[in-house]
């Protein structure tokens, strides 16, 4: 029940063009420096190493966004992009 | 261990034969209308074409030698992927509208169809993927030769006594090529999208991911315990490594180039190198994919690398060291005696070159087809083969390609690790990226700023980096030591100083900046042409420039145009059947009917349904102008791709000369619009180039007008006169006119005797031909007649058709020249018209005032009496008369008088009743005798000017107080008396003058008192209406003389005069009014 509000409100604020615009400077700061630098360290967590754990999971969970991102869209609205410009 | 040379020939050679199967039945299934490629996951597939060698096995070397920053070459479109469902979208649907086929046809056509900036674009692309295409070589080369264990170019064939030198690199660009050829170029189709390919490499995509996966686990699981296990081994075994492996180098001035280079670099080739535009923008068949592309392109890419660090890390662990990571992939499973491991990644590493590379040689190749070899045959003399000069110029590009790339190869060698190599190509693909975006959301984005700052860019990266990449290896020359001439700060590697940086993000920063920078400035600083403002708003999307794209299509369009007419264009570049094909499906979808003449606000899309049609087969830009060209009737500019391809195409019905002719023609018809010049040069136009001998052009105003020699050309001209030659042809003048056909006599000699041509004859003409000149629809203009004293048999029916089409044009000229000339006459008389009214206008004014100086300025002062007499007309002039005739101190004459109608006629009448009159008043008459000389002086010009008037004649004696007086039919004067009520009627007997001659008038006496008010009035005053049509009449008059009985005179005029206006409202006056008032005073 819980899980499932809180995708509902997730989905919701995902429809927002804003939200993508966000997610990628976002993006962009978290594979980049000074950004990164909390991860680049030669250390390893549970046997992976702490830069390539984090890359991965990272990786993964983008993939994730952009996923539910995709079905918070209609499937007819195909000019997502073809809101009235200012 | 080795698999040895044919068997993995023959796996390869299998392979490849299975994907020809696969392209070829997703072709079939295409034309069936049942398309594989359609659907989301192929369209994911097919991005994966981003996964070349370059990820297959250079990933595994670079992961082995400089670490976890590998990563960043799919992280970047990752990131990128987050912005396509704005961007991509955009830039598909913009690409669909008009049939883009490749980055340099979609830049192009952002800023005004540049022919230009398609070329610098396809140039970059051309060399920018040399290296590219070197590394997959080298890439495919190294593995084939791991495989199969040849490690030397040379070989042992069994039965030869020499060893074969085998150029195995020469052989793969062969045969990649040939692919290419095959898959991509073998036909000129009219649209882009290649469904067999697509299907190709889709498949490529499946088997390059199941190969790395399974290569991984079989490295991970199988020579390893798993992910931990491997990097728990390396941490023990090389700590150094791991630390610099595992961490991202943050040291500046190293050789290694740094993570954000290659994060920038590869967010920008992810749309922008030409294979990858092709797959994303040019093949996709539905925007909705790229919905799921989104998400599903960046899985792929977190699949096929999750596998690459343990191969790393574990090819290190195997083997000792990091030599040679680059072919880790092969080469553990080879190690570990796994051939199958082995030849299956074998197999996916030949999936990701040949993919790479067809795509890649298709892409460009059709780039260099529109952009640089076009422009250039299209200024050639045409020929018959023609088309297949087109297809093998399309197929010999896509053989440029790869052996540019082979070159490459061949020179830079085994100098540069495979990424590197891959790095060189992307940084020039980042040359596009200020001019796409640019044009996607900047308005003020134009040609020169992308034109300058693209070759700014594309020389900077030559510059700093595909020369020094070329020189490297062995030694630095001393060009690239110390710069050239010895000047340091033109140093390749450190432009201007610049140190301190690696080879790719010091090229990448100079070529950046000078492109964006040069992309910026000229945009701000230069205008836009109108045909860039045009595709403006198509690219950033805004509806007003719909309105105005229309009005400058229909602008251009001056003559009707037909659906067929269009269909025959673009017969002539796709093949009728197609072209009757596409045209129909547009004309169902926009319910039009195929033989009617479009409709003006139809033709702005039909003209753009056939921009984008021919954009498929001969590219945005030469579309536009073909389509151009060919609407202004080919008189504008790039008419010869439109000649050239008319001659190709249309060479069976239609010869060069018969074309020259006609573009000539509808020169002459466009420069200017006298006919007469038209005509003349027409028909020297004709006489020189078929060699006639005489021609004709009669033309007729219209059908009330007979035929008038309006040119006439050739040798030996007669006057025109009658019993000239030419009048003989007479009848068939007459009979091309009335039935709208040609009449020609290829031999006269042959002819009957129906029709006598002697004369005709004895001029030495043999054959000759009367064309009609008309309109379709409408009826002859006239006659278009060409004679010739020597070829027999002359006028055969392309000869006609053609002499037909011209005399079409020519009657277009006419009826456009007559109807500027109608234009022109109506103008002319309108203007007269209005020349005439005011002068008229200025008469009647004139007029005006004289009449009113006619009229007595002030009444003559007598004792005892007060007067005053007003007159205001209803018009400018008008009928209406009252005068006073002082005869002595104590009499005095008052007439008032009303000529009928208010016309200058009128006027004149009551000028001259003024001028009898004042004769009249110096002799004694009585009021009678008076009113019938007048009546009988006037008669006569009144029944001349049917007219007539009505007058009341007064003499008053002040010394008698009597009112004599007689009436010719005018309203009854009123008497007002003080303290009585209402008001008595002065009547006297008689006729209206100019009814008879004759007339007696009865003359009476009223004697006066004093406080008496006469007042004189025309019908003016009683019959004015007021809105609901009721008469001013008699009682009110009384009323309102009762009223103002004992004001002065003068002011009662004023005050009658307002009351009338009052009455009647804001209507004008109906009639002329005038009063006189005689007030008696003692």
């Amino acid at each position: 029940m819980f899980w499932r509000s809180t995708r509902h409100r997730l989905m919701k604020r995902l429809q927002l063009r804003e939200s993508w615009i966000i997610f990628f400077i976002l993006g962009n700061v978290m594979i980049n420096f000074p950004f990164l630098k909390i991860f680049n360290q030669p250390i390893s967590i549970m046997g992976f190493p702490l830069l390539f754990l984090y890359f991965t999971l990272g990786w993964a969970i983008s993939i994730g966004v952009i996923y539910l991102f995709t079905q918070t869209t209609e499937p007819d609205h195909q000019h997502g992009e073809e809101r009235p410009h200012p | 261990m080795t698999t040895g040379l044919l068997y993995v020939t023959t796996i390869a050679i299998t392979y490849t034969a299975l994907l020809f199967l696969i392209a070829w039945f997703a072709r079939r299934r295409s034309e069936e209308g049942k398309s594989l490629v359609n659907n989301p996951l192929v369209y994911s597939l097919s991005i994966a074409i981003y996964c070349t060698t370059w990820t297959f096995y250079g990933s595994v070397g670079k992961a082995a030698t400089s670490g976890i920053d590998f990563l960043m070459i799919y992280l970047g479109p990752t990131l990128t992927a987050f912005s396509w469902y704005f961007i991509l979208q955009r830039m598909i649907r913009i690409s669909k509208e008009s049939n883009v086929s490749s980055i340099a046809d979609f830049i192009s056509l952002r800023y005004g169809k540049s022919q230009l900036l398609g070329t610098l674009v396809t140039l970059i692309a051309t060399f920018g993927i040399m290296p590219y295409i070197a590394l997959q070589i080298k890439a495919f080369n190294t593995s084939f030769a791991l495989v199969s264990g040849i490690t030397r170019r040379t070989i042992l064939i069994p039965g030869t006594p020499e060893p074969l030198n085998l150029p195995s690199g020469l052989l793969l660009a062969i045969s990649l090529s040939v692919f290419g050829v095959i898959f991509g170029a073998r036909l000129l189709s009219s649209t882009e999208r290649h469904e067999g390919l697509i299907a190709a490499v889709a498949f490529e995509s499946l088997v390059k991911l199941v190969s790395l996966i399974g290569v991984g686990i079989f490295v991970t699981w199988g020579l390893f315990n798993g992910f931990s296990d491997i990097f728990e081994q390396f941490r023990g075994r090389f700590p150094e490594q791991f630390a610099h492996l595992m961490t991202l180098d943050t040291q500046t001035g190293s050789n290694d180039i740094p993570a954000s280079t290659m994060l920038l670099m590869s967010m920008g080739a992810i749309m922008l190198l030409p294979r990858q535009f092709h797959v994303m923008v040019v093949e996709n068949a539905d925007t909705r994919h790229v919905k799921t592309a989104m998400w599903l392109f960046p899985a792929y890419l977190f699949l096929i690398n999750l596998f690459i660090m343990p191969i790393a890390l574990g090819g290190i662990l195997l083997t000792g060291s990091p030599a040679g990571a680059d072919y880790f992939v092969i080469s553990l499973p080879l190690i570990h005696g796994n051939n199958s491991i082995a030849l299956l990644a074998f197999l996916g590493g030949l999936s990701a070159a040949a993919g790479m590379v067809m795509v890649e040689s298709v892409a460009i190749s059709t780039m260099l087809l529109n952009h640089l070899f076009m422009p250039i045959i299209v200024r050639i003399t045409p020929k018959q083969w023609f088309p297949v000069l087109l297809i093998n110029l399309k197929r010999f590009g896509i053989f440029v390609v790869v052996f540019m790339g082979y070159l490459y190869y061949l020179l830079v060698g085994d100098s540069f690790m495979l990424v590197n190599m891959g790095l060189i190509s992307f940084s020039a693909a980042m040359q596009f990226l200020p001019a796409i975006l640019g044009g996607l959301y900047w308005k003020r984005g134009n040609k020169s700023g992308a034109i300058c700052g693209m070759s700014l860019g594309f020389a900077a990266w030559g510059y700093t980096l595909l020369i020094p990449s070329l020189l490297t290896s062995p030694q630095l020359p001393p060009f690239l030591a110390n710069g050239p001439f010895g000047i340091a700060l033109l140093k390749p590697t450190a432009l201007f100083g610049l140190t301190g940086m690696d080879m790719w993000s010091h090229s990448l920063f100079w070529s950046m900046l000078l492109n964006i920078g040069a992309y910026l400035v000229c945009s701000l600083l230069l205008p836009q042409s109108e045909q860039e403002k045009e595709q403006v708003h198509r690219f950033i999307g805004s509806f007003e420039q719909e309105a105005k794209a229309y009005r400058a299509a229909t602008k251009r369009l001056s003559k009707p145009v037909t659906i067929p007419q269009f269909t025959v264009l673009l017969g002539k570049f796709i093949g009728k059947d197609e072209a009757r094909r596409t045209m129909e499906a547009y004309l169902r979808e926009r319910q039009l009917s195929s033989d009617s003449v479009v409709e003006e606000f139809e033709l702005p899309g039909l003209k753009r349904f056939v921009e984008r049609t021919l954009a498929g087969s001969v590219g945005a830009a030469a579309a536009g102008a073909i389509v151009d060209s060919y609407l202004s009737d080919m008189g504008s500019r790039m008419e010869s791709v439109y000649d050239i391809f008319s001659t190709v195409r249309t060479s069976l019905d239609q010869s060069r000369e018969a074309l020259f002719v006609r573009l000539k023609a509808s020169e002459i018809i466009n420069r200017t619009l006298d006919i007469q010049t038209i005509a003349d040069d027409l028909l020297q136009l004709l006489l020189k180039e078929f060699k006639l001998d005489a021609g004709l052009i009669q033309l007729r105003k219209n059908s009330d007008f007979p035929l008038a020699v309006i040119s006439y050309q050739g040798a030996n001209r007669h006057p025109i006169m009658p019993g000239h030659w030419y009048l003989e042809s007479d009848p068939y003048f007459k009979m091309a006119m009335i039935d709208q056909r040609t009449h020609l006599v290829n031999d006269l000699r042959q002819l009957d005797g129906t029709v006598t041509m002697d004369k005709t004859k004895e001029e030495g003409f043999v054959s000759f031909a009367h064309v009609p000149i008309f309109r379709e629809g409408e009826e002859c203009l006239g006659v278009l007649s060409v004679y010739s004293k020597e070829i027999v048999g002359l006028f055969t029916e392309e000869f006609i058709s053609l002499l037909t089409s011209l005399a079409g044009q020519l009657a277009q000229a006419a009826r456009l020249v007559g109807e500027m000339e109608a234009r022109e006459a109506t103008r002319r008389t309108m203007l007269q018209a209005q020349l005439e009214k005011t002068r008229l206008m200025r008469d009647m004014e004139i007029a005006q005032q004289i009449q009113h100086s006619l009229l007595p300025e002030a009444p003559p002062d007598i004792f005892g009496i007060e007067l005053a007499g007003r007159c205001i007309p209803a018009t400018h002039v008008g009928g209406d008369y009252y005068d006073f005739f002082k005869r002595d101190d104590q009499t005095i004459d008052l007439v008032i008088a009303d000529v009928s109608g208010h016309s200058v006629g009128a006027a004149l009448i009551m000028a001259e009743v003024r001028t009898l009159l004042q004769a009249q008043a110096s002799h004694a008459a009585s009021p009678s005798v008076i009113l019938t000389s007048l009546n009988n002086q006037l008669y006569a010009d009144l029944t001349r000017a049917e007219l007539f008037i009505t007058m009341f004649y007064a003499r008053y004696n002040a010394a008698t107080a009597r009112l004599s007086f007689a009436n010719a039919g005018h309203n009854r004067p009123l008497v007002h008396r003080p303290g009585e009520d209402g008001c008595r009627e002065l009547d006297a007997e008689g006729l209206i003058l100019g009814i008879k001659q004759n007339v007696v008038f009865e003359e009476e006496t009223i004697t006066l008192t004093a406080g008496d008010l006469i007042f004189f009035h025309t019908d003016g005053i009683p019959e004015a209406m007021d809105k609901s049509g009721e008469f001013y009449g008699t009682e009110r008059i009384c009323h309102t003389l009762s009223v103002v009985a004992d004001k002065p005179a003068e002011q009662i005029t004023d005050l009658f005069y307002e009351q009338v206006q009052q009455f009647s409202g804001e209507k004008a006056l109906q009639d002329d009014i005038s009063m006189v008032i005689l007030k008696i005073l003692t």
